[in-house]
């Protein structure tokens, strides 16, 4: 572990001249825009002498004023040029580069001249190129220029993101908070629910209602779609079914009104299915009516599952005046209602398979007879397990209940 | 989903196949509606022919409910035909088989839906 730190701690000398030379040429500091500004200059300058000199008739101090601005221009640019190959990452590159050969060919008409006065004015002549420094600086400046936008745009980007999260963030707390945190505490019964969202807001529901009568709704709800929209049909389908079941005691009469405030507001075309059931806690009778909703299941005590039948009405928010007729089971001590939306059959794995209804009626039969929490747990841990890294595509929502006379 | 469009005389059938989930249903549904703009005044119609359509969400039953409402809006016969036992499931637990035409085969959609040429 020494050998890094000491490395670290004692940068080659050549580091520190390069550190000086990148912060003159490159980059986008106050010294290195002083430079630039200053390359610029004699640029201008050089090329305005270019010019000059091709007129004829220049007085004598004239051609000595130019001179000697050649010889500083020249000192300047061979200047830059040295720094910039101190400053390049990879220094053959650069002098292999584009405007490697644009900052010789600045400079080394000069130098040549020295060497064979015969190509005097045709070396004179390539300093016109000086122009193509000028080309770096405007590039440099508008990649500048590009990334200062870019990166306000991005973080601009970012900011609504991040608002647009977190604003979903409370969106999906409201919509769980607005699900009872647990079943009525009454004799004889007692229920779990769960519901595990999707990462895409989902429109799942259930809910427990205390009715005027003693009795005890029980829904459990699926609305089509995803997101903002499904939340706020999800809303506005459980308080409108919230009102209606403290008016209504026939659960089909229920749905039917239900289904009319829904089909008046319902802009999207969203639809929501719905099982409805209304237990007497005294009597174990269930009375439910089903609106397009999975049918829910009966674990009886002898290990048989049956299927609440009266499936197949229309789900809510479709059309208007259709009738959702009203059906009736005896729950029997011991028993096990299982209520659940389609995010748990229709829970995917990795190999494209469906949770389905099988391995559902297994879990049930092999943890019937625990409380209904521990039956919900099983549950929700069984389809978790099978879907393992696969995505979950819908909202996960799940009721047991039992009906256990004193 | 992937979907293609055959035409019989006045009868424009949308050929669904693969998954319409939600992730489906978007596409699905624009493509059932250029399908219906195509399909032309009354009494065109339209089948939604679903032999190769898998699996269908709740979301992809939307499209199916929009497009039996744009046609009938359009005054256009609407069927929907060929459905598999596990999205027929679909139609049958949501009562959506009974607010919308259900054949068992092209065949039989097709004889209710085309009316022959004057």
């Amino acid at each position: 572990m020494s050998a890094p730190v000491a490395l670290s701690s004692e940068p080659p000398k050549s580091a520190g001249l390069r550190a000086l030379a990148a912060t003159l040429v490159g980059g986008d500091g106050v010294y290195a825009r002083r430079f630039d500004n200053l390359i610029m200059a004699l640029i201008a300058v050089s090329l305005l002498s270019v010019g000059l000199e091709t007129m004829s008739a220049l007085p004598a101090w004239v051609k000595t004023v130019l001179r000697f601005e050649e010889l500083v221009v020249v000192v300047m640019f061979s200047l830059e040029y040295l720094l910039r190959i101190i400053a390049a990452d990879n220094k053959l590159a650069f002098v292999f580069s584009f405007y490697g050969f644009v900052d010789l060919l600045a400079i080394a008409p000069f130098f040549l001249t020295g060497l064979d006065t015969r190509f005097l004015r045709v070396l004179r002549i390539l300093r016109v190129l000086r122009v193509l420094k000028l080309q770096r600086r405007v590039l440099e400046t508008t990649v500048t220029e590009r990334t200062r936008e870019l990166a306000e745009r991005n973080s601009a980007l970012e900011r609504a993101q991040a608002q647009l999260a977190e604003e979903l963030n409370v969106a999906r707390a409201l919509q769980s908070a607005i699900l009872p945190a647990a079943f009525p505490v009454r004799t004889g019964c007692d229920g779990t629910a769960r519901m595990t969202p999707a990462t895409t807001m989902g429109g799942d529901f259930y809910d427990f209602i205390e009715l005027p009568d003693g009795r005890i709704g029980i829904v459990m709800a699926d609305v089509s779609g995803k997101g903002v929209p499904a939340a706020f049909f999800m809303a506005v389908s459980r308080t409108s079914l919230r009102e209606q079941a403290a008016r209504y005691s026939d659960p089909g009469a229920c749905l039917a009104r239900t289904n009319e405030i829904l089909c008046a507001q319902n802009p999207l075309d969203l639809f929501v299915t719905v099982f409805y059931g209304i237990l007497d806690p005294v009597t174990g009778v269930l009375s439910y009516a089903n609106g397009g909703h999975n049918p829910p299941l009966v674990a009886r005590a002898d290990g048989s599952i049956d299927a609440l039948d009266g499936a197949g009405g229309l789900v809510l928010g479709v059309m208007p005046g259709v009738s959702y007729p009203a059906h009736s089971v005896q729950l029997r001590p011991d028993d096990r209602l299982v209520l659940y939306t389609d995010g748990v059959t229709e829970a995917f794995n990795p190999a494209d398979e469906a949770y389905g209804v099988e391995r559902l009626l297994a879990e049930i039969r092999t943890h019937r007879a625990g409380t209904t929490e521990a039956l919900v747990e099983r549950i929700c841990s069984s389809v978790t397990d099978f879907a393992g890294a696969a995505p979950q595509s819908d909202d996960i929502t799940l009721t047991a209940l039992k009906w256990a006379p004193q | 989903v992937k979907v293609s469009v055959e035409r019989i005389e006045q009868v424009t059938i949308v050929i669904a196949e693969g998954r319409l989930d939600f992730g489906a249903a978007a596409s699905f549904q624009l493509q059932v509606e250029q399908a219906l703009a195509a399909a032309g005044k009354a009494p065109a119609a339209l089948i939604i022919d679903s032999t190769g359509l898998e699996y269908v969400s709740s979301a992809g039953l939307r499209v199916f409910l929009l497009a039996a409402r744009n046609a009938q809006r359009s005054g256009l016969g609407f069927a929907v035909c060929s459905l598999r036992q596990g999205v027929r499931e679909v139609f049958e637990l949501s009562g959506f088989s009974r607010v919308m035409t259900v054949h068992p085969d092209r065949a039989t959609a097709l004889a209710q839906l085309a009316v022959p040429p004057a």
